[in-house]
């Protein structure tokens, strides 16, 4: 395992960059929740955010795909971009985004429909299938993504909401998946989860790093350690820190970096 | 290990026993209230069911009616026009049902030798044009035919035969009504010409100032009309104006402003919407439509709906807040529109919610009176609806279940005010009961697909 992961840094250092972001900063109404944060993620790469709560990761992570434009109160400032693209550019329109950006939270949240619905709704409204059996492919293609097939296969019209927590997240990743989006957003994702259906969620993110690139949020620092290519520590509205994660967790430069990985702040 | 003394768990402490009072004093409290409202809730049923259930039922006397031609149609033009318009010159009606009356009785070998022909008309209802002249004129064969016949018993008689007149002296009789004749009564009684039958025609008859023959058809079908109107209007602007204040609007001082005001206009008493109503009616008679809506279902419904609104409104805005936000996220993480969020997802889970909100707000639409008096739901007894009751079902006048229980209980005949008002009233709770049921099950079958 070390090994593979040694090597996967190895080459991920060669990933074109996907996000960028440049002198972000977040208000709600008057408190400053960002304050100028410079990041560049590259593609086809695990990065995790981590950080004390109030710290900002979450809030930076939904204006990856601008949900923060549901609050209303919230300003975003600064530029980010994808793909070489001002994502809060007034041309682009949100909705376009977030097929592209797909997003996981925290808490599972299947919609109240059968496991099939779920998974096709999202093909459903950007129009990606084009007959019935397309859609099934999508359906299929999207439940195996999300390392969940082989437990729903022969129940795809039973209630969403009547699986387990783990894989009711893990059908959540498929629903997320099925739009074909490029980036995946992952908001502590395990934190509902047991320690066996949050070794599943973790193989599966693993596995997603081919395809996608996946930025997520966590709590957990052996998560960050064990998932992630690069690591993220925001503090206060700071990112204080950002590098391999091998060397934010061995070596950090930062001293509050050290304080927080070693236990003694946060 | 600490200073504080022993103390045994098998004796009770002060503070406890304390707490354990009050405790069962508010217990007993509650058990008393609750008493109360079952005592109340039981003589409520009681004074309505004991004079509502037995006013569904009729004395009838059975005659042998003769369509005497003579009197029909003394011209003998067999014209049905010619029958229709003259018989509106008098009551001849009742020479004819006295004549058939007398026959009946001399039939069963009672004499009436002592009884002039209003003597023996007083007895029945004996004023029903539509049962002598209208049925000649649909069908002509019906001349100097006898044809057996129940006619209602007149309603100072139906309370002699229910008992309420004995042991009352001469003087204080009904007028028109003396010994002799409730000899003759009890005569046919026991020649078994007189029955007591259940009143179908009360669920379709028009309004009456006579108990005997007087219905609630137009109410039922105004009150159901009105139903419709409100749950249109006050339906389709209630859930939008929810959906738009709770998923779209921005929170300002003025939408503040705006929902403090759908609360209070729920807390509006309903005679002011009735005002509001009458005076929109006054306002279209000097714009030159005359009555046109007057004391139609249309305008009740409007005035209704304004009424409800406030209600689904709120009801809905709850509905739609209690969806958890986890699946508004959900929907708009997977690209879906705002628009596409509210109506495949919101609002399918607000469903159960805003149904019973809107039935609840109709229940209460049908059970109110005040405005609907105001706006001359009470003006009319509704023959015209009936006589067309698709097409002139929201723009002829018409009464409303709750008016019709007013109009019943300002009558001045006893048995109406008593009775009749009572059975209008048990209608309208049975509606309403049915309408809870509805809602209760709509709610389940909703609630049960997850």
């Amino acid at each position: 395992m070390k090994d593979t992961t040694e090597t996967d840094r190895a080459m991920s250092t060669q990933n074109d960059v996907k996000i960028s972001a440049k002198g972000v900063q977040v208000y709600y109404d008057k408190n400053q929740a960002i304050k100028d944060v410079d990041v560049e993620i590259e593609g086809r790469t695990v990065t995790a955010f981590i950080g004390p709560s109030g710290c900002g990761k979450s809030t930076f992570l939904r204006c990856l795909n601008r949900m923060n434009d549901t609050i209303s109160i919230c300003r975003v400032e600064g530029d980010i971009l994808i793909d070489g693209e001002d994502i809060y550019d007034p041309r682009v329109d949100p909705v376009q985004l977030r097929a592209k950006v797909g997003m996981v939270f925290q808490k599972p949240n299947p919609f109240p429909k059968s496991i099939y619905d779920n998974v096709a709704y999202g093909p459903k409204i950007h129009g990606l299938a084009k007959s019935k059996a397309d859609l099934d492919d999508i359906v299929e293609k999207a439940l195996r993504r999300g390392a969940i097939w082989d437990e729903v296969k022969d129940r795809l019209h039973a209630p969403g909401t009547g699986l387990s927590g783990g894989q009711q997240q893990r059908l959540c990743i498929a629903r997320a998946v099925a739009t074909e989006p490029e980036v995946l957003l992952m908001d502590e994702p395990c934190s509902a989860l047991d320690p066996i259906a949050t070794a599943q969620v973790e193989e599966l993110i693993d596995e997603l790093r081919s395809d996608y690139t996946v930025v997520i949020v966590t709590h957990s620092m052996q998560q960050a350690a064990r998932v992630s290519q690069k690591t993220a520590f925001f503090h206060l509205g700071n990112l204080v820190e950002y590098g391999d994660t091998d060397k934010i967790f061995t070596n950090p430069e930062d001293p509050r970096t050290e304080s927080y990985i070693s236990g003694r702040i946060g | 290990m600490s200073d504080t003394p022993h103390t045994s768990l098998y004796v009770r402490s002060a503070n406890v026993a304390k707490r354990n009072r009050a405790g069962n004093t508010l217990r007993y409290l509650g058990l008393g209230a609750i008493s109360l409202v079952l005592l109340f809730l039981a003589v409520l049923l009681w004074s309505i069911l004991s004079r509502g259930v037995p006013a569904f039922y009729q004395y009838q006397a059975q005659i042998e009616l003769f369509y005497d031609a003579e009197t029909l149609d003394p011209d003998g033009t067999l014209d049905p026009e010619e029958i229709g318009s003259r018989s509106l010159r008098s009551g001849y009606e009742r020479g004819i049902f006295a004549d058939s009356l007398r026959a009946t009785l001399e039939g069963n070998g009672i004499n009436t030798e002592e009884f002039k022909d209003k003597d023996l008309s007083n007895l029945i209802y004996a004023a029903n044009r539509r049962d002598v002249r209208d049925s000649v004129v649909e069908n002509l064969d019906l001349l100097d035919q006898t044809v057996p016949f129940n006619v209602p018993i007149a309603s100072p008689v139906t309370r002699y035969l229910s008992g309420e007149l004995a042991g009352v002296d001469r003087s204080s009789m009904p007028p028109g009504i003396d010994r002799a004749q409730l000899d003759l009564i009890d005569q046919m009684v026991e020649a078994g010409l007189i029955e007591q039958k259940f009143r179908w025609n009360f669920f379709s008859n028009v309004y009456s100032q006579s108990g005997e023959i007087a219905g609630i058809g137009p109410a039922l079908m105004g009150s159901a009309y009105m139903m419709l109107v409100v749950l249109v209007f006050s339906l389709i602007f209630g859930v939008a104006a929810s959906i738009y204040l709770e998923e779209f609007a921005p929170k300002n001082r003025l939408t503040d402003f705006i929902e403090i005001n759908i609360a209070n206009l729920a807390a509006v008493p309903s005679i002011v919407f009735g005002i509001l109503g009458a005076a929109i009616l006054i306002t279209l008679k000097n714009l030159g439509f005359g009555d046109s809506i007057r004391g139609t279902a249309l305008m009740g419904g409007i005035v209704l709906s304004l009424m409800t609104l406030p209600t689904i409104v709120i009801a809905t805005r709850a509905a739609l807040k209690a969806v958890p936000p986890s699946i508004r996220d959900a929907a708009l993480g997977v690209g879906a529109s705002k628009i596409q969020t509210v109506f495949h997802h919101t609002l399918p889970l607000a469903a159960p919610g805003i149904l019973t909100g809107t039935i609840i707000g109709i229940a209460q639409a049908l059970g109110e009176t005040a405005p609907l008096l105001l706006i001359g739901l009470s003006v009319s007894t509704g023959a015209e609806l009936l006589s067309s009751p698709l097409t002139g079902g929201l723009l002829e006048q018409t009464q409303s279940m709750p008016t019709a229980v007013y109009l019943f209980s300002q009558n001045q005949d006893t048995p109406v005010r008593e009775g009749l008002a009572q059975s209008a009233i048990i209608v309208m709770l049975v509606l309403l009961f049915a309408l809870n049921l509805f809602a209760i099950i709509l709610r389940r079958r909703f609630e049960r697909r997850w």
